[in-house]
């Protein structure tokens, strides 16, 4: 059976028309290298740069800080690890993404307290700073809760780090690298108001290609390429460029912004009669995350003695497609780590579900996909 | 309610369709996933989490309860490290024969009957007359199982559904696609599962040191290579030898005494042919065969069925065989019944 309503948007979204309409050409008649010294090459290169000027507008950024690298991950590993090259330590927070957790390995690091809401206020982030702290890295919003976090007063609090470390004489450099993934298209993305150094996006969460993404690094920050080759991207990212994803890339999240304000309060609507209808339906649901701050379209629920994964098979075979709420939740060994730093029992989050509400849903779809969910939830448990 | 059966379920095909039909024919199933040891490599996704996952998709979409039974420890002690004991003594063992006595037939059924179980079923490729305590080979030839499954007890077979052997494989997909199973286009599973897709080489060097030692040619006695470690070698192989140019050599020996590794470029070398077979470790299903009655001999999964007799432990091959190695079973059949067999104990080393 195909899927016939989709509430896994934190997982992938729909390439946006206009996007894939924008990227077509270069799949096909302008397929040239960049570099090239030719017109062709000179076509792609204008596309290339005005892509990145148009991702630079939406950050209120200088085109020239944009690194466009192959994904989230991609631009996660470089902003640690360019960084990182000294030695030194790392303060994470305690809800990040895997791929935060593994580029931090190697470095001594620290992770951050958090409430059960999943929220990291500024005063957990400074308890986690040491004098050899170079690097602090925060989601804005994680992808299992959707909290969304306080960025811009945790980098006010990094501001009163580095000035208590020029009195002490400490010279230490601290820079505050924050993944915005889950929340392109859903916030706020100007680097002036969230006043963070490096700052991660994802194009394949918000509705452009996949293995698309970007490191935005404040003008003067120095960071060592993963790799190096031919010097493309001011030698941080060689390979010759994805001028499609560029574009698709660009086109996606300007849409996406231009439009965010209406997308916000239907998304809201959808996903407050989601919250709802399940709460009224299901006994004992527990809606996790930040009642307040959270993504618009995240609803994350638990319920304690139910096999999540049960019913994600069972919805399934309706036709309705979400996840579980704990990654591998079958393998104690690697039972979310996000749920786990909350305090979530480990009963309580295998019986827990993440709906993503996004683009492809509508409120009458979303209220019927509730009263099915709720009678499948109930079923399991014996209701 | 039907008889209560317990299926195990290993994320398959073929154990997928065994729960389906055991559902259509009114027995009352459960299906169980039995989480044996698995090494996990870092930065890989634990690779049987998406077995479990795919076998407890299956469960739901046929309505019957799931369970998980964790064999880890048993299955580190019982299979693992007898295989890896069995390399270190410079033989080849199969981990697969031993994991259906251990775990799948002894510890599985064991725990199925405590856990309400009437009977136990298994995806396996073989038969089973369930009255006369018996083991069969299957409808399907190339896919017979049977040659993992001659250490199995007749107590065992008493209690166990191969519902899968009066199917050929083809058939038991076209079978799950028309049900619309999950794993219908699932790839089949190759190699020792808990090895993974590391490969049986750099498994072995996770848990055993080696050191390099000389690879030389049977016949001359010069020294034509080195190896990494003689127990990486087996009988008969003939790439990854380090000795470049030429003609190919053959792995004819080993002495792992003195980690040397014997190679040579002649395949007819007498010592690589024998007729018969020193048997050790025999398990007969029921009764032993009679003396010099004639039976059929299988040395290796899906080997060629060879003419033979049995006297005591000593197993006569009507012609001869190359390149049997001590450590791989031998497993003897009357017809379609097997019988049992044994551990070759002077093979080659």
């Amino acid at each position: 059976m195909g899927i016939k309503v989709y509430l896994d948007h934190a997982a992938a979204t729909p390439l946006d028309d206009r996007a894939f309409k924008a990227m077509r050409p270069f799949f096909s008649n302008i397929f040239y290298n960049p570099s090239s010294s030719h017109a062709g090459g000179r076509e792609a290169r204008v596309a290339l740069e005005q892509s990145r000027a148009r991702l630079a507008r939406v950050l209120g950024a200088k085109p020239n800080d944009i690194i466009l690298t192959a994904g989230a991950t991609e631009s996660i590993y470089l902003a640690v690890h360019g960084l990182m090259t000294e030695g030194g330590h790392v303060v994470i927070g305690a809800t990040e993404h895997d791929s935060v957790r593994a580029a931090v390995e190697p470095y001594s690091h620290t992770i951050t307290q958090v409430d059960k809401t999943g929220y990291i206020t500024p005063e957990a982030v400074r308890r986690a700073i040491q004098d050899d702290t170079r690097l602090v890295t925060i989601a804005l919003a994680d992808s299992e809760l959707g909290t969304v976090q306080p960025i811009a007063d945790i980098a006010r609090e990094l501001d009163n780090v580095r000035a208590q470390r020029l009195k002490d004489g400490n010279n230490t450099p601290l820079y505050f690298h924050s993944d915005g993934s889950q929340a392109a298209g859903a916030l706020d993305l100007s680097i002036a108001r969230l006043g963070v150094d490096l700052l991660t996006l994802n194009a394949a969460k918000c509705y452009g290609p996949k293995q698309a993404g970007l490191l935005w690094i404040r003008s003067g920050i120095k960071l060592s390429p993963l790799f190096s080759g031919g010097g493309q991207e001011r030698g941080l990212r060689s390979g010759t460029e994805n001028v499609a994803n560029a574009v698709g890339f660009a086109t996606a999240v300007e849409n996406a912004t231009q439009h965010r304000q209406e997308v916000l309060r239907e998304t809201g609507l959808m996903r407050r009669a989601m919250a709802e209808i399940l709460s009224r339906e299901v006994p004992r649901i527990v809606i996790d995350g930040h009642p307040k701050k959270h993504l618009p379209g995240h609803l994350h629920v638990s319920i304690l003695g139910l096999d999540a994964e049960r019913v994600v098979f069972r919805l399934d075979s309706e036709g309705i497609a979400l996840s579980t709420g704990a990654a591998c939740a079958a393998n104690k060994q690697t039972r979310s780590k996000t749920l786990e730093a909350i305090g979530m029992s480990a009963e309580q989050a295998d019986g827990s579900l993440r709906i993503t509400i996004g683009r492809l849903n509508n409120l009458p779809q979303v209220k019927q996909a509730a009263k099915v969910i709720a009678r499948i939830i109930n079923e399991e448990l014996g209701r | 309610m039907g008889t209560k059966v317990f299926v195990g379920m290993s994320g398959g095909v073929d154990s997928s369709l065994t729960a389906a039909l055991l559902v259509e024919q009114g027995y009352d199933v459960t299906g169980v996933y039995m989480k044996n040891w698995t090494q996990d490599m870092p930065g890989m996704r634990c690779p049987w989490a998406d077995d479990l996952s795919d076998a407890k998709r299956v469960a739901v979409q046929l309505g019957i309860p799931f369970k998980v039974y964790d064999f880890q420890d048993e299955y580190r002690a019982k299979v693992v490290d007898y295989m890896l004991g069995e390399y270190q003594a410079g033989r080849t063992p199969n981990p697969d024969i031993m994991c259906n006595q251990e775990v799948k037939f002894k510890l599985f059924l064991e725990t199925a009957l405590a856990d309400g179980a009437e009977m136990i079923a298994t995806g396996h490729y073989a038969r089973s007359d369930v009255n006369n305590r018996k083991l069969l080979r299957p409808v399907d030839a190339v896919k017979d199982q049977t040659y993992f499954l001659y250490r199995v007890s007749a107590d065992a077979l008493e209690k166990t559904l191969f519902p899968l052997g009066i199917y050929t494989k083809e058939h038991v997909r076209k079978m799950a696609e028309k049900r619309g199973l999950a794993t219908a286009f699932k790839r089949d599973s190759q190699g020792i599962c808990f090895v993974g897709s590391v490969g049986i080489k750099e498994f072995l060097s996770e848990f055993i040191t080696t050191s390099p030692g000389e690879i030389k040619e049977k016949e001359s006695g010069l020294v034509v290579g080195y190896h990494e470690g003689a127990i990486y070698y087996t009988l008969g192989q003939r790439h990854g030898l380090n000795v470049g140019g030429g003609l190919p050599y053959y792995v004819v020996g080993k002495d792992m005494e003195k980690n040397e590794v014997y190679v040579s470029h002649n395949l007819n070398d007498t010592s690589m042919w024998q007729n018969t077979l020193q048997l050790t470790d025999i398990h007969w299903i029921n009764e032993p065969p009679k003396e010099d009655e004639p039976l059929l001999a299988r040395l290796r999964h899906r080997g060629k069925l060879l003419r033979c007799t049995i006297t005591d432990a000593r197993l006569h091959l009507d012609d001869q065989e190359r390149a049997i190695a001590s450590g791989q079973s031998a497993v003897l059949y009357r017809g379609d019944v097997v019988l049992g067999g044994g551990i070759v104990s002077d093979g080659i080393y």
